[in-house]
């Protein structure tokens, strides 16, 4: 069994489920999380795909000297991204499929389309039926 | 690779997150949680609150830099009171970037 954890934009969800319904895992946990990647979360490209450009570059403030005063004695905010983050444990035969999967449902080839993990897992129960392992997640 | 997830004090995150930057490690996941330890919460006078807010952060790192992003998490997160957060770290087979596609971090 393993886990594939995905990081991915909130506008991309429907696709994302919709593209693992046909593969025959419809089985998700959806987390609503804040993240950022090596653009420390300044990319407001990364929110969502759909974003208008203009949106992107603002008002830019002119350099006077309150301004220069202001930006630099602020203290430094660690700035974040909204993402979905979907866990969905699957048979190891499977992580391919839904890897692939993932992907092309979520490229748009800007920075921000997310990260997919994939990770072992120990164990699983069905807490109706009690079933372990292998049966659980099938 | 290794997923770093660490229990934190909400409060601690900008600290711990800045720190992390400056050492190298900008990419991560946060999230709100509540939880309860060994303690089992908090009495506060009459009060008891079983579940008290934390912040979870998620990272994943190559296996050399493991060391490294927990001392400063670790660093960072302390004020040596009850309450300070575990740090768990579990292992990654592979990790994808969904821009390219590509495997890797």
């Amino acid at each position: 069994m393993k886990e594939i954890t995905a990081i991915i934009r909130r506008d991309k969800l429907p696709a994302t489920k919709s593209a693992l319904d046909t593969l025959g895992y419809p089985s998700l946990t959806i987390q609503s999380v804040d993240g950022r990647g090596k653009q420390k979360g300044a990319m407001c490209a990364e929110m969502d795909s759909e974003m208008p450009e203009s949106f992107c570059t603002g008002v830019k403030l002119t350099p006077t000297p309150s301004v220069y005063a202001l930006e630099h004695t602020l203290p430094k905010k660690a700035l974040y991204v909204p993402k979905r983050l979907l866990t969905i444990v699957v048979p190891d035969e499977a992580v391919e499929g839904i890897v692939k999967a993932i992907v092309s449902a979520n490229q748009t080839g800007k920075r921000g389309d997310g990260k997919i993990f994939v990770s072992p897992i120990g164990g699983a129960v069905r807490v109706r039926t009690g079933e372990t392992d292998g049966e659980a997640v099938a | 690779m290794k997923m770093i997830r660490a229990f934190v004090r909400p409060e601690k995150e900008q600290e711990i997150v800045l720190a992390l930057e400056g050492a190298g490690f900008p990419s991560l996941t946060k999230m709100p949680v509540f939880g309860r330890g060994k303690q089992k919460g908090l009495q506060v006078g009459p009060v008891h609150y079983d579940e008290l807010p934390k912040t979870l952060l998620m990272m994943v790192v190559d296996d050399e830099d493991e060391l490294k992003a927990v001392g400063i998490i670790s660093e960072k997160a302390k004020t040596g009171f009850i309450g300070d957060g575990k740090i768990f770290i579990s292992p990654v087979e592979n990790a994808y970037t969904v821009r390219t596609g590509e495997a890797g971090l």
